[in-house]
């Protein structure tokens, strides 16, 4: 067991934990925050994504050890469901979830890509959302949705 | 049996309208509950011990040391598991599941991955190493994976006659122009991203199970059943599922494991599958190979259709794709024979994945159209056009609602079609890439099945609709708001849709594209009921202004009881309720099904037609699926956002299917080998192109008050064979073993090729 403290959506919080337990398992089950999916747990399906210092990463191959100090964001520390974040409500809208699964990863990763280029190509996008599946939107609901917040953010300048 | 013919409804405020989903808020957020994502005090997790040979029996399995690792609670094999029963035939639309095999029954072993048993622990790390540890030893004995599958032994003996009109060996005996062809696609994997997983609860003798299901309420039955209690005994829960594309429509054998877990430890437990597990034991389409004959006139009128398929299957269980099912109606033809034959392989059983059956039926039937139409040199819209039947002539019914010919004439104006040059690789972009156009027309099975539906008004003003079936990401929670807000006047905010249990009355299915159809009925039913004894609790209510007066005074509209016609002087529902000190009134509605019905007056179908342009770059062997244009014909869209999302979806993982998908097995373990989302190719954000969606608007009344077909599978039933007849435009090769891979197209013409 280790003893961990970081900062979470805002928050500081120490857990012990073994410290090879994958962050996505630290947050799911222990933290009970069940907002961050797993699809694959190997690094390939971006569904597990959220930002660590800023960066997005999978958080199934993030070990809790490396988050100690960190900062780490997750889909509960963007928006609360009575208060949507831009992005869930331009995803909302546009229809950019569907089954609703790999939408946490790909809203974070649309935070990530927007903070880099907030008016993003149409390149700029697949590229920024490559680490991400969906299997149910075909993607261009989503690609809409990103543009959509880049054109709200623009516009509330 | 007699339908209840309730008036087509042709006027909505809301039905038919683009409409966000209203989970929207709790998907975006990461709020929306999912199986895995429910925890109890006490869950232990399990993780599976699957077997590393596809065919022989377990000689012997030493647990000790696991059994003896931190955290761990138990490791059950089939010598300790408990009993776990078969289900009994299932009847009708009953106690369907596809391997029937309990997990753990005894020692035999039939397919690489197959469980052969299960630790359990108190984290997942913990259960997953203890799995690891557990020593099993084999008697191994020869398996067989072979794709090669047309002209090999099957169950029958014979392939069954699955569709036959007049005498196609005699036409294509005879005819002038023939085309013969064998299509083989290989075995796919459903993929969602959602990983299968089971939250077993167990308490007092009851089951509380936290599934990864499309269909609650078959799950309960077969369930209750496999564990030997009564079905009350059994509660089924799937609020949200992350997809499922017929993957998840049927219990898989890792729910037993966790279901039967629980029951030994008296705690609750949890089991998610893992990726590489989800290519072994939770279904996929089978592998298919395909022989296509088709003989014409030289005006390019069908003479005879011949289409023979076999599909493998597992060695335990008979799943049959059903590649014939439009075989039969598709086109106006006096001499069609379908026939279908299963082989036995070791490997896991066979499901339906979207489509299951007209996907890659269509996929061979349209590649031949096209190969056809090159032979007589007769454009390929216009030989579909040609041979479009008047009635389906293989049962003699008339078609409820076909338009398959506009949605050729509009597809072909969408996309341009009238400048496309015949001529194999003669057609090129502004920078000069090939391009390849093809076309290919798609069908789907419309129909509905029993459905019951309570609807509620409720004194805090909501009204509260209940139905037991899911919502698996196409947009269901929204439909059913959406019909009771057409019903009640209320607004969508004001509408609780309560779906995803097996104790709500009887759902359908989320499978066949047939959940909105079915609801229809009973959802209006129900919330015509509810108002019913809303206007007669205004009757009867003191101090209620519509006191003595008669009900059919009254009307309900837009939450307000008043006189007819009357815009003035209603009361909202709610304060009568209050008034009444009444907390709620209610209504139940039903649906009977047509499937499987004898008596049926109407063929139903959805139809449409794919439009795909490929670029090709010969110097880089580079191809790229540029755009698609879908044109749909199923009845009216209820929500007509979702619906398009349903379409785009379906365009994309039919790029993949006609260009990535496949599971390959090592044919010497036995298992799948390509077992991850990095070497299981599916589309990706690069591969998508640009799609164009039109819904032809013509709702289908004799199937509901709302004339609704449902869009899940349609628009992947034509997809494949679109991108296959454009390679073949743009290069000259015609692929017939999907995917299409690069080195099919390095292939000179004349070799593989037509
Ligand atoms: S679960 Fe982490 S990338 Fe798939
Ligand atoms: S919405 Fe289902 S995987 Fe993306």
């Amino acid at each position: 067991m280790s003893t961990i403290t970081f900062t979470l959506n805002n928050s500081q919080v120490t857990v012990d934990a073994p410290p090879m337990t994958r962050l996505l398992d630290l947050l799911r089950e222990h933290l009970h925050l069940t907002g961050t999916k797993e699809g694959c747990g190997e690094g390939e399906c971006g569904s597990c994504s959220v930002l660590l210092n800023g960066e997005l990463v999978n958080s199934c191959l993030v070990p809790t050890l490396q988050v100690q100090g960190a900062t780490v964001t997750t889909i509960e520390g963007l928006g609360e469901h009575t208060h949507l974040h831009p992005i869930q409500q331009c995803f909302l809208e546009e229809g950019g979830a569907q089954c609703g699964i790999c939408t946490p990863g790909m809203i974070l990763a649309t935070h990530h890509l927007l903070e880099k280029h907030p008016a993003p190509t149409l390149d700029e996008i697949r590229e920024g959302l490559s680490g991400n599946l969906c299997r149910c939107t075909g993607y261009m609901r989503i690609f809409e949705a990103v543009q959509q917040t880049a054109k709200l953010a623009e516009a509330g300048k | 049996m007699e339908q209840q013919t309730p008036q087509p409804i042709t006027e909505s405020k809301i039905v038919g309208v683009p409409t966000p989903r209203i989970d929207g808020p709790l998907k975006t957020t990461g709020t929306a509950m999912y199986s895995s994502d429910h925890h109890f005090p006490g869950l232990v997790y399990a993780w599976p011990v699957t077997a590393t040979i596809a065919s022989g029996t377990i000689s012997g399995i030493d647990s000790s040391s696991a059994e003896k690792m931190p955290g761990v609670l138990a490791i059950y094999t089939h010598k300790n598991i408990g009993p776990l029963y078969r289900t009994p035939p299932s009847a009708g639309f009953s106690m369907i599941l596809d391997e029937r095999r309990p997990p753990l029954e005894d020692e035999i072993v039939r397919y690489y991955g197959q469980y052969v048993a299960v630790a359990i622990a108190h984290t997942v790390e913990q259960a997953r190493a203890a799995a690891e540890a557990v020593k099993v030893t084999y008697n191994k004995t020869p398996h067989d994976t072979s794709d090669k599958l047309l002209d090999t032994p099957t169950i029958a003996g014979k392939l069954k006659e699955v569709t036959k009109r007049g005498d196609t060996a005699a036409a294509l005996a005879g005819a002038a122009y023939k085309h013969d062809a064998v299509y083989s696609t290989p075995t796919e994997t459903h993929n969602p991203i959602e990983l299968h997983a089971s939250v077993a609860v167990y308490k007092d003798g009851k089951f509380t199970l936290y599934e990864t299901s499309q269909a609650v309420v078959n799950h309960r039955d077969v369930m209750a059943a496999m564990l030997g209690v009564p079905p009350e005994n059994v509660q089924v829960i799937t609020r949200f599922l992350g997809s499922g594309f017929g993957g998840k429509l049927w219990p898989w054998p890792h729910a037993l494991l966790a279901a039967a877990s629980a029951r030994n430890l008296n705690r609750p437990v949890k089991l998610v599958v893992g990726r590489s597990m989800m290519f072994q034991s939770v279904g996929h389409r089978p592998a298919i190979d395909q022989r296509v004959q088709l003989a014409a006139d030289k005006s390019g009128k069908l003479l005879a259709i011949q289409h023979d398929y076999v599909n493998h299957t597992s060695m335990l269980d008979d799943y049959d794709e059903g590649c014939a099912e439009s075989t039969g109606f598709m086109y106006s033809c006096p001499n069609v024979l379908a026939t279908s034959g299963l082989v036995r392989r070791n490997v896991g059983t066979p499901t339906s994945m979207r489509g299951p059956g007209a996907v890659p039926g269509l996929y061979a039937l349209e590649s031949a159209m096209d190969e056809l139409a090159t032979k007589l040199n007769i454009d390929p819209v216009q030989l579909r056009l040609l041979n479009e039947p008047e009635k389906d002539e293989s049962t003699g019914q008339p078609f409820s609602s076909r338009h398959l010919k506009e949605c050729l004439t509009v597809g072909a104006e969408k996309f341009g079609w009238a400048k496309r040059n015949p001529a194999v690789g003669s057609m090129k972009d502004a920078e000069g890439r090939t391009l390849g156009w093809g076309v290919a027309a798609c069908t789907w099975i419309a129909t509905r099945t029993d459905a019951e539906v309570n609807v509620e008004l409720r004194q805090d003003g909501a009204a509260r609709v209940a139905c037991g079936t899911q919502d698996i990401g196409t947009g269901t929670y929204t439909a059913v708001a959406q019909m009771v807000a057409h019903e009640t006047g209320l607004p969508l905010q004001r509408i609780d849709v309560v779906i995803g249990d097996s104790g709500l009355p009887p759902g359908p299915i989320s499978g066949g594209s047939w959940a909105t159809a079915s609801v229809v009925p009973a959802a209006l039913q129900a919330a015509q009921q509810a108002r019913k004894q809303l206007l007669s609790l205004s009757t009867k209510t003191d101090g209620c202004p519509f006191k003595d007066k008669s009900v059919d005074e009254l009307e309900f509209v837009d939450g307000v009881v008043r006189i007819k016609g009357q815009s003035s002087g209603g009361v909202p529902f709610a304060e009568i309720l209050k008034t009444a000190n009444v907390r709620s009134v209610s209504g139940t509605g039903k649906s009977t099904g047509l499937f499987g019905d004898p008596n049926q007056k109407f063929s139903f179908h959805s139809f449409g037609a794919q439009f795909a342009e490929v670029t090709w770059q010969p110097e880089i062997a580079r191809l790229h699926v540029s755009r698609v244009v879908t044109v749909i014909d199923a009845g009216r869209m209820i929500n007509p956002r979702a619906a398009r999302n349903q379409i785009e979806g379906a365009v994309v993982m039919g790029v993949g299917m006609a260009m990535l998908e496949a599971t390959e097995y090592d044919h010497r373990s036995g298992g799948p080998i390509n077992a991850s989302l990095a070497d299981y190719i599916v589309a990706v954000n690069a591969d998508c192109p640009n799609i164009d969606v039109t819904f032809l608007d013509y709702p289908d009344f004799n199937l509901n008050p709302l004339g609704a077909r449902g869009v899940g599978e349609i628009g992947l039933a034509g997809i494949a064979a679109a991108i296959t007849n454009a390679v073949h435009h743009a290069t000259g090769i015609r692929v017939r073993n999907l995917p299409v891979r690069i080195e099919d197209l390095l292939v000179a013409p004349g070799n593989k090729t037509s």
